[in-house]
């Protein structure tokens, strides 16, 4: 017991952390659960707390790119970061798929390096830059475009959406930070849940501190991206946006 | 059917009672004292693959006095060890080896539909367990779409319930297709299925909790529920009904040898064609195990795929492949998903995502311009599945974090969509190999119209009921679930691959024991069904051992 008591102290931190610092949950933090944990639930969780940056999978190359792009992909602007491209690095050098492949993709660890290169690519094209030395708008509007697109540098643009997107959420939503961020109630085993039902919280639980819907303003943020990409459609050239 | 006392259900699989009762959840002395067979033992049967259909299978005929060996390609779990109360983690539970997905609407495989291991895909699926409705049975001669069954609902019955006992099912009375009870009561409700029922009594349409394979209360050794919500990520608590606990520790208590980590890679038949058992790699080494009978219970990428894998100069297109059934009719089906926004706080990962359902939109009706229909359930997906809804919606970025952000006042439905069989959706092998130099499964799937249709129906009645409910929004996706069929039976050679008894029309001692099997699919969770169909399929093997003649020297298949 105490050595688990051990880590749960290690593994919080005051206030608790979310990603980029952004809660909706005040002080609720899931891994003041830890000692409630299972002993290799706790293992497998909490090792994702590790942060060591040192990569295997992606070149010194690729780096920049994929932490650009996932960046992107999953809003993460500020510090603190889920080490995103860490996780996703562990898992293409492992070869951990998920256990399919679209017949017209290459393996998922090859689709990843010729999608970072084709990022790259587009960049230059477009720009005369790496994808990571954009703008961060930039950056958007390409990342826009592979998911408005049919083909994109002849990968079937649906499916290599899928593929970005099913690694970089799968990576980023099995982290304890974003649990305290969205209020999750984490791993529950053997401690299971008493109080189930609409509106009903367990002791530990913590109710949002600001209650509103926040999805309204994620519209109006789509909006205003639109909008703003319309503006850049409409200028002659790719010159005035230099 | 009314619950039998415990006793009863003891006294014919002991499975629940094998288990210990304090606080580990495996047995291991039972499985350390295993009756292990030599290879060069001829056994009377050996089950490729140990879950829904091969683990029920191979309790039975272990019942019966035969020697008995399932291999399977995963590891024997042991849930306090191996399992764990986290989604990203779990992905060890699903069939991860490569497979390619083709046609004009892929089906993602993996989590979604495929295990690994002893208990099988059992061991990630929801908990649902209906029966199928008694139409099931004969789509062609009813609604002019799917197939007709070799057998009847009626054949199925007695099957389905002494399953549902086993498991055991809780739910209450269930007033569609073949109208029953549950063994068990039903499960108190979380705020997932509060907001669907209060959605759907809010429009008349009728729900019922359940049917669940978790007992509401002990069964056995296996501990009450703790409402914990990982059921899709393998049950801890040895709550929830896989054959890992509800078939195999009787097995191996009647002599049953489990093998894991054994991938077969060929059956083998004589010039006579006949079985004489099947070659398999585990620690990197062939080894053959001989054979009186051999099942095949791989589900439905896997069977066609061992059947494609195992030709010979009898059989150039593939074992039991004469008239070109093998890896056909291959059926998902269609689960669209709809999430509703609530004021008020749902958490729906509170509770076992498997709640509530409605069958009243499973029949045909002649006032839609599609057949067949659709069943309704509560499905509560965790974060990491959550995001793919979202993510499906195109968000990204901001409005992505923004959404989950509100994860918890989203209430989730599913539909299970009676897509049709079609001969073009099927397995085949791909140029690719597996890390055995075996060709990978290529599964090319395409939707028909009917299917398109029915889906969108069953999309749009979910969004009724949660606005009905309440829900300020809702978003919906498209996906699948569920794989049946790809070596169906049928009344003769040229429509199917086994009989109505599950005998390859082609190998007389050849059995197909699992999902593969099934003609249609209904809008029914299948693993009840697999479970039913093998447990009928070991009663009719039994009575023919019965009849006396040594196997070997019986033009049939019997044992």
């Amino acid at each position: 017991m105490k050595d688990r008591e051990v880590s749960s102290g290690l593994a919080r931190r005051h206030p608790p952390v979310t990603p980029g610092g952004k809660g909706r949950f005040g002080d609720f933090d899931v891994l003041g659960q830890v000692s409630r944990w299972d002993l290799v639930t706790a293992g497998v969780v909490l090792a994702r707390l590790d942060t060591d940056p040192q990569l295997s999978f992606f070149t010194a190359e690729e780096e920049p790119t994929v932490r650009a792009l996932t960046d992107l992909l999953l809003g993460q602007h500020d510090e603190p970061r889920v080490p995103v491209v860490e996780m996703l690095d562990k898992r293409l050098l492992a070869g951990e798929t998920d256990g399919w492949r679209y017949e017209d993709m290459p393996e998922d660890s090859d689709a990843w390096r010729r999608s970072l290169a084709a990022l790259d690519d587009e960049a230059r094209a477009l720009h005369g830059e790496r994808f990571s030395d954009l703008p961060p708008e930039r950056q958007a509007r390409i990342v826009q475009g592979v998911q408005d697109a049919d083909e994109w540098h002849g990968f079937s643009a649906g499916h290599l959406w899928s593929l970005w997107t099913r690694y970089a959420c799968s990576a980023f939503y099995s982290h304890p930070w974003t649990w305290n961020e969205i209020g999750f109630g984490g791993p529950a085993y053997p401690r299971g849940y008493k109080n189930m039902g609409v509106d009903r919280r367990e002791g530990w639980e913590r109710p949002e501190v600001d209650a509103r819907d926040p999805v309204p303003w994620a519209e109006r943020r789509e909006e205003a991206l639109r909008a703003h990409e319309e503006r850049q459609d409409a200028s002659p050239s790719e010159e005035r946006d230099r | 059917m009314s619950r039998l006392s415990d006793a009863d259900v003891r006294a014919r699989n002991a499975s629940a009672w094998l288990l210990p009762s304090g606080d580990e959840r495996t047995n291991h002395r039972l499985r350390a004292d295993m009756r292990r067979y030599d290879e060069s033992d001829e056994v009377d049967v050996v089950v490729v693959g140990c879950g829904a259909g091969g683990g029920t299978l191979m309790q039975r005929l272990a019942r019966t006095g035969a020697s008995v060996v399932g291999l399977d390609a995963g590891p024997f779990w042991d849930p306090d060890a191996d399992w764990v109360s986290d989604e990203a983690g779990s992905h060890r539970l699903y069939w991860t080896e490569p497979r390619v997905i083709s046609g004009s609407d892929p089906v993602p495989l993996g989590s979604n539909n495929s295990g690994r291991g002893v208990g099988g895909s059992m061991i990630h699926y929801a908990g649902y367990t209906p029966r199928f409705h008694p139409s099931d049975f004969h789509t062609f001669s009813l609604d002019g779409v799917g197939a007709d069954w070799p057998i009847a609902y009626q054949d199925l019955k007695p099957y389905y319930q002494a399953i549902e006992q086993e498991l055991p099912v809780s739910g209450q009375s269930w007033p569609w297709g073949d109208p029953h009870d549950y063994p068990y009561s039903p499960q108190p409700l979380g705020g997932n299925g509060q907001m669907f029922v209060r959605g759907a009594h809010a429009l008349g349409v009728t729900t019922k909790v359940g049917p669940v394979a978790i007992a509401n209360g002990r069964f056995g050794n296996r501990p009450h529920c703790i409402y914990r919500g990982f059921c899709l990520q393998g049950c801890k608590v040895n709550a929830k009904a896989s054959p890992l606990i509800t078939h195999i520790p009787d097995a191996l208590a009647h002599g049953a040898e489990i093998r894991p980590n054994c991938m077969v890679n060929r059956v083998v038949v004589d010039g006579r064609r006949r079985a004489i058992g099947v070659t398999y790699i585990t620690g990197g080494v062939e080894h053959f195990q001989a054979a009186r009978l051999v099942v095949v219970s791989g589900y439905s990428i896997e069977t066609p795929r061992l059947l494609l894998l195992s030709g010979s100069k009898e059989f150039p297109d593939g074992l039991c492949n004469d008239h070109g059934q093998v890896g056909h009719y291959l059926m998902v089906q269609g689960a669209p998903q709809v999430a509703g926004r609530f004021d008020a706080e749902v958490r729906m990962y509170k509770a076992p995502p498997p709640e509530v359902s409605s069958e009243e939109f499973y029949e045909t009706d002649p006032t839609k311009p599609y057949k067949r229909g659709f069943a309704l359930q509560t499905v509560s997906p965790l974060p990491i599945t959550y995001s793919e809804h979202v993510s499906a919606q195109g968000h990204w970025g901001e409005a992505l974090r923004e959404y989950m952000r509100d994860y918890n006042h989203w209430a989730v439905t599913g539909a299970l969509c009676e897509f049709l069989p079609r001969y073009e959706n099927a397995v085949t092998l791909a140029a690719e190999t597996d890390r055995n130099g075996l060709p990978v499964a290529n599964f090319s799937y395409s939707m028909c119209d009917n299917d398109r249709a029915l889906e969108d129906a069953a999309q749009h009645t979910q969004e009724e009921i949660l606005k009905a409910a309440g829900a300020t929004e809702t978003i919906a996706v498209k996906r699948y679930a569920h794989l049946v069929g790809g070596c169906r039976m049928a009344a003769d050679a040229t429509q199917g691959v086994v009989d109505a008894d599950q005998r390859s029309f082609a190998v007389p001692n050849l059995y197909l024991v699992d999902g593969s099997v099934l003609p249609t699919q209904g809008s029914a969770n299948p693993a009840l069904t697999i479970m039913a169909l093998a447990a009928r399929c070991a009663e009719r093997l039994a009575a023919s051992r019965n009849q006396g003649a040594p196997a070997a020297t019986r033009a049939g298949g019997g044992l």
